[in-house]
């Protein structure tokens, strides 16, 4: 259970806070959505919640351990982040090492590699590109690689920060189901950014309002 | 008066002055004597310590290193360390190296003076100086896009770092290798955005006709006349007096 308790964040150069005093629970096996206006810090929250940025105050408890001091690379192994720009998560030459990126880290053989990364290219119809550079990919392909890189990882935890932007309806859908099935088969617990009430209505069991 | 509320053609008269002086004299006493007025005249200009500390932090150890080697390597002059038979630093090497680092600490915190403004206002002091304003926005251009190119590396860190990739425990090499990979998206990134801001600009009839007009002006003040006078006269003094 990722737990918020009363956290305040303040930019630099700010006098108003960006959130202030808030409170949320996610739960394990759930998507739940997060919406609200322009502006009223549910990219803050995201970056509060993966470590990015430290509360002003309060704190943040995944799985009953506070994060507040714990390294990204830590949080990173118990909630993965997808960004709202895609551009600034993808730095490998080709689109299969980009898959691979995590994979390798965690330690998986070679031939393991291989295999998650074939499944991840096929589940979102990018294997054409295995071979293309991440960056000269459309915005729509450059969201389902970041998506794939990071749904590969298996984090018990994930939070997506607009990930429905430049996504067809076929892929939006198969997102929806892809990240049901996570919730409900791997006990996943799914944070979703978003103003798509569509998709929200459709895939999400519970929407935090800020 | 803080210098936040000086006219901004005033500041970049300053720091040419300043600067030059710094490349200009040769003696270390008059060098330092340059460098006190210029702290002195940051400090009471209503600058943030703690902002001056940290700006000039991360110039300290290069300083420290240029003087270093121009220690070593200029010959000139009498042997003031030896060690057996060996001169490691001479007179003439020692004092050099203090007016290199004498120079360069100028020429840093001169430039403090120009973070005390407004980047629109300098805009405005280079077209006052007769500047084409395709050069001058093309700078303004250039400076604001160092902290969101700033930002954008550190988004890619994080990202790298979530996604597994452990900084504190691989190799030097394979650090260096990773940062060098974070380049091409950081670079990339600036150029797509440099093209896109170009074509807004040009559709928005940017260039179309020779001159441009400005939505704010700068207007001299006395005090800002005053100060000047002051702060020349200073420096003259200083010029002559440990010339």
């Amino acid at each position: 259970m990722i737990e918020i308790n009363n956290i305040t964040y303040t930019y630099a150069n700010n006098h108003l806070p960006a959130i202030a005093e808030f409170c949320a629970v996610f739960n394990k096996g759930e998507i739940a959505a997060v919406t609200g206006k322009n502006g009223c810090g549910k990219t803050t929250l995201s970056k509060l919640i993966t470590g990015i940025l430290r509360p002003s105050s309060g704190c943040i408890l995944i799985d009953g351990e506070n994060i507040t001091g714990m390294s990204l690379f830590n949080i990173g192994q118990r909630i993965g982040y997808i960004w709202q720009n895609p551009n600034r998560q993808l730095f490998c030459p080709t689109v299969a090492e980009e898959i691979g990126f995590g994979l390798r880290n965690k330690g998986l053989t070679e031939a393991n590699i291989m295999v998650e990364t074939y499944r991840y290219l096929e589940m979102f119809r990018l294997s054409a590109k295995k071979e293309a550079h991440p960056l000269l990919l459309s915005l729509g392909e450059k969201q389902r690689l970041a998506l794939a890189a990071v749904l590969s990882l298996g984090a018990p935890y994930l939070l997506l920060d607009e990930p429905t932007v430049g996504l067809d309806v076929r892929c939006r859908r198969l997102l929806g189901t892809e990240l049901r099935k996570l919730a409900e088969q791997q006990n996943c617990g799914v944070i979703v950014i978003s103003h798509e009430q569509d998709f929200v209505r459709r895939f999400c069991a519970r929407e935090v309002v800020m | 008066m803080t210098l936040t509320n000086l006219d901004a053609r005033i500041k970049l008269l300053m720091l040419v002055a300043v600067s030059s002086v710094a490349l200009l004299v040769q003696r270390p006493l008059t060098l330092a004597a340059v460098l006190f007025l210029t702290l002195i005249l940051l400090l009471l200009g209503g600058v943030d310590h703690f902002k001056v500390w940290r700006q000039t932090r991360a110039m300290i150890s290069i300083i420290a290193g240029i003087f270093l080697i121009q220690c070593v390597f200029c010959r000139d002059g009498l042997p003031l360390i030896t060690i057996g038979n060996m001169t490691l630093i001479t007179t003439g090497g020692f004092q050099m190296a203090i007016i290199v680092a004498l120079r360069l600490l100028i020429i840093v915190s001169s430039a403090l003076i120009v973070l005390t403004g407004d980047l629109r206002d300098y805009l405005l002091a280079l077209r006052w100086c007769r500047l084409p304003y395709e050069i001058v926005y093309m700078t303004l251009a250039a400076l604001r896009f160092i902290p969101l190119l700033r930002d954008e590396a550190t988004s890619i860190n994080s990202a790298m770092q979530m996604r597994g990739y452990d900084f504190k425990s691989v190799k030097w090499k394979q650090r260096i290798k990773q940062y060098m990979a974070m380049m091409l998206p950081v670079t990339a990134s600036a150029l797509h955005r440099a093209v896109q801001m170009s074509i807004a600009m040009e559709t928005r009839a940017f260039r179309c006709m020779p001159n441009r007009s400005q939505w704010r002006s700068l207007k001299f003040a006395h005090r800002d006349i005053i100060y000047v006078l002051i702060f020349f006269a200073l420096l003259i003094a200083i010029l002559l007096l440990l010339k």
